[in-house]
């Protein structure tokens, strides 16, 4: 980013003939080049950010010219009768969608490592990760419904259970798509876990061990604090999206029955483009986005101060 | 530096070129007519009527179709502010074809319901669905009678017959509850109006139009006692899963449901399923709750079939919906379908629709417009979701009740 010009020369003059142009030229030249990346970014994502802000303070129905309303549409997702259900799941799914899938992909990467063959132990884990979140839904969709493969399972088993409908009644929905999202995620972080595993040095955990430290110490003391800043990396993706957890539930269950398996993501979607109120869907990503920045910006803030 | 400014003169080219396609806008003649809709299983029959119309109109229709609601009516909304119009498109009835209507940029169709009422290709009944302040927007993409669909062998096995009154339903549902078949058919998602609409409008169909008119509560009495009647029902153990994903079709096919209250159109779904109307599966009107009502309630739909002023070729798309009313194009789409037809000169191919047609029309039964296009679209949605959590927790009625009527009220508020 060095401009090359004459430092020996006054300002504005050059010791070259075109050499003014070329050092305009060369001045540019950086911007020029962040500029593609900048345009795309103000336009695809900026632009787009603050048209949802702009129309969350309007009614605009996506037909007829909007007025300015002011917060309306803030004070009526606030009265919106199941905004509690929604926040109840949005807070489950955060907790169990981040939690379950990293404790568990941890659990799998650190009972793995150093086995003979075991990439073939993790490889069931993963394969889940190629279905796409609508494809997932489709499956336990139909694994979970009443009747279908979770009942049947429990009955020939002679488990309790047999007759339950899973998707009927919240909490026990979000739960029950908290396990499969589980299904999905766990290969994925085990991996990540495996490459973190990977590179922890040797000579800590060799000290350690001459030290008479015992598995439990070893992973307690050396590998979980050495594993750290990984953890603040899977944590914070997994954070972020669940809570913006859209795709299995409407595919699963469309929020309902009765909106009571509905996440914020599921509110926003169903009121601008369902009822077609796109005044009130934006003020609601405008809420999500909020809530999602504080979160993801509290956790990180801490995580990152932890780890320096 | 040379090099820097043809890089700034061929981006601003490009920027004027992308500026001068942008401008565009003369109408174009098209021979091919897209035609965006929300019925993507129905490929096939809107390309059945190509050969017919090229030859008659040298228009052929080339239909785009989604599956997914919100998706479509997003795409079709965006194309009233892009340049990217449709040629066709498919829409719904009461407040939804009143919203785009008073946009101005629907094509007033007005000319072709006087010709097609004079001529006798459209029903002046059906023509009050179709007017927005006075005018008319669109024609009958299809209309479809609501009755009771049922398995006839199922029927035979458990030796009931076709009800004639609520009575006789009921005795029906009982017998085939001993004989060990579910009943009826119900579902938790987009359809679970379907009881509510039937029950209500057996029983008091006033309180039927008050309810979509805003005049009445859903908290009234007369609501509350339908959803007792419907909560009766469940509890007796004549109605189905309700979150059973299974289609209904393959539900009926296989006698695990001896009946499905439903559209004309769920015929299309049964010949899809190869079942034989007659043989393997017959329809009824369903008879009224109220049995001192002067005339059956029958629920009706008809989906629009439109176009807008600034189409790429107004006049195609016009000279198309001209045509479509037409009794040509309409015997080709109603028996490909196996549906009824907006044209009342179209016989049916299949006995019973026609005998089903004779009877909607007759002065014995009396048509309302359908709860999904009755219902104003925030009301409907609240519906929808009560309905849905009625069924997953049946002792919540009034409680779902309350809720509906709490977006009625602040729709009703805003739209009186």
């Amino acid at each position: 980013m060095t401009a090359v010009t004459d430092r020996s020369a006054p300002p504005g003059t050059s010791t070259t003939p075109g050499g003014a142009g070329r050092r305009i030229a060369a001045r540019f030249a950086p911007y020029g080049f962040v500029a593609p990346g900048v345009l795309l970014t103000a336009v695809l994502l900026y632009l787009p950010f603050l048209y949802t802000l702009y129309i969350g303070f309007t009614n605009y129905d996506g037909l007829h010219p909007s007025q300015f309303v002011g917060v309306d549409n803030f004070v009526q997702f606030a009265k919106d009768p199941a905004l509690l259900t929604s926040v109840r799941n949005t807070l489950l799914w955060v907790v169990g969608a981040t939690v379950v899938p990293v404790v568990l992909g941890l659990l799998v990467a650190v009972l793995s490592h150093g086995l003979r063959h075991a990439t073939w132990y993790r490889i069931p884990f993963l394969l889940p990760y190629a279905l796409s979140g609508a494809g997932l839904a489709v499956i336990w969709g139909f694994i979970l419904q009443h009747g279908g493969a979770a009942n049947q399972v429990l009955t020939a088993l002679h488990i309790p259970g047999g007759d339950t409908s899973f998707l009927q009644h919240g909490p026990a929905n979000t739960i029950a798509m908290i396990i499969a999202i589980t299904w999905q995620q766990l290969g994925v972080n085990a991996l990540l876990f495996m490459v973190g595993l990977q590179s922890i040095p040797v000579s800590p955990l060799e000290a350690a061990r001459l030290d008479g430290a015992n598995a439990w110490q070893l992973f307690r003391n050396v590998t979980w604090p050495l594993l750290r800043p990984l953890t603040t990396v899977v944590v914070g993706l997994s954070l972020v999206a669940s809570l913006k957890t859209f795709d299995i539930v409407w595919v699963t269950t469309q929020g309902g029955p009765g909106r009571s398996s509905e996440t914020l993501a599921v509110t926003m979607y169903r009121d601008a483009f369902v009822t077609g109120d796109y005044g009130q869907g934006a003020a609601v990503a405008v809420a999500l986005t909020v809530v999602t920045g504080l979160v993801s910006f509290v956790y990180l803030k801490r995580q990152l101060r932890t780890v320096t | 530096m040379r090099r820097f400014r043809a890089v700034v003169a061929v981006l601003g080219a490009a920027v004027l070129l992308g500026l001068t396609a942008c401008g565009g806008g003369a109408s174009e003649h098209k021979t091919t007519l897209k035609l965006y809709n929300d019925k993507g299983a129905w490929k096939p029959y809107f390309q059945q009527l190509n050969a017919t119309s090229k030859k008659q109109i040298g228009l052929t229709n080339q239909p785009v179709g989604y599956t997914d609601e919100p998706t479509y009516q997003s795409f079709i909304k965006a194309s009233f502010r892009t340049k990217n119009k449709p040629d066709l498109f498919t829409w719904q009835v009461g407040s939804q074809l009143q919203d785009i209507a008073t946009t101005g940029q629907v094509a007033d169709t007005t000319d072709i319901w006087n010709q097609g009422v004079k001529s006798g290709d459209l029903s002046n009944d059906v023509k009050k669905y179709y007017t927005v302040d006075g005018k008319q927007y669109c024609v009958p993409l299809n209309v479809s009678y609501w009755v009771m669909f049922y398995n006839k062998k199922v029927f035979a096995e458990a030796g009931v017959k076709e009800p004639t009154s609520w009575a006789d339903l009921m005795a029906d549902a009982q017998k085939l509850k001993a004989h060990g078949v579910t009943p009826f058919y119900q579902t938790n998602i987009l359809f679970s109006f379907v009881w509510f609409q039937q029950l209500l409008l057996g029983t008091d169909p006033q309180l039927y139009e008050d309810l979509s008119t805003g005049k009445a509560k859903y908290t009234d009495p007369g609501v509350v006692k339908v959803m007792q009647q419907w909560k009766g029902m469940i509890d007796k153990g004549y109605m189905s899963d309700a979150g059973d994903k299974t289609d209904p079709g393959a539900l009926l096919k296989s006698g695990k449901v001896a009946m499905v209250p439903d559209g004309t159109w769920f015929n299309t779904t049964m010949s899809q399923l190869k079942m034989k109307p007659g043989s393997d599966y017959g329809t009824f009107v369903i008879p009224n709750v109220n049995p001192s009502l002067s005339t059956t309630s029958m629920a009706f739909e008809s989906g629009p079939l439109c176009s807008l002023t600034k189409a790429p070729d107004p006049q195609a798309s016009l000279k198309y919906l001209k045509w479509w009313v037409g009794k040509d194009a309409q015997t080709t789409w109603s028996n490909s379908r196996n549906d009824v037809s907006a044209n009342p000169k179209v016989t049916s191919t299949d006995p019973n629709l026609t005998t089903l047609t004779k009877k909607a029309n007759s002065s014995s039964t009396k048509l309302y417009l359908r709860y999904f296009e009755a219902a104003p679209p925030p009301v409907l949605t609240a519906a929808l979701d009560g309905f849905g959590a009625f069924l997953a927790n049946p002792g919540t009625y009034l409680k779902q009740l309350q809720n509906i009527q709490q977006a009625a009220d602040q729709y009703w508020s805003q739209h009186k």
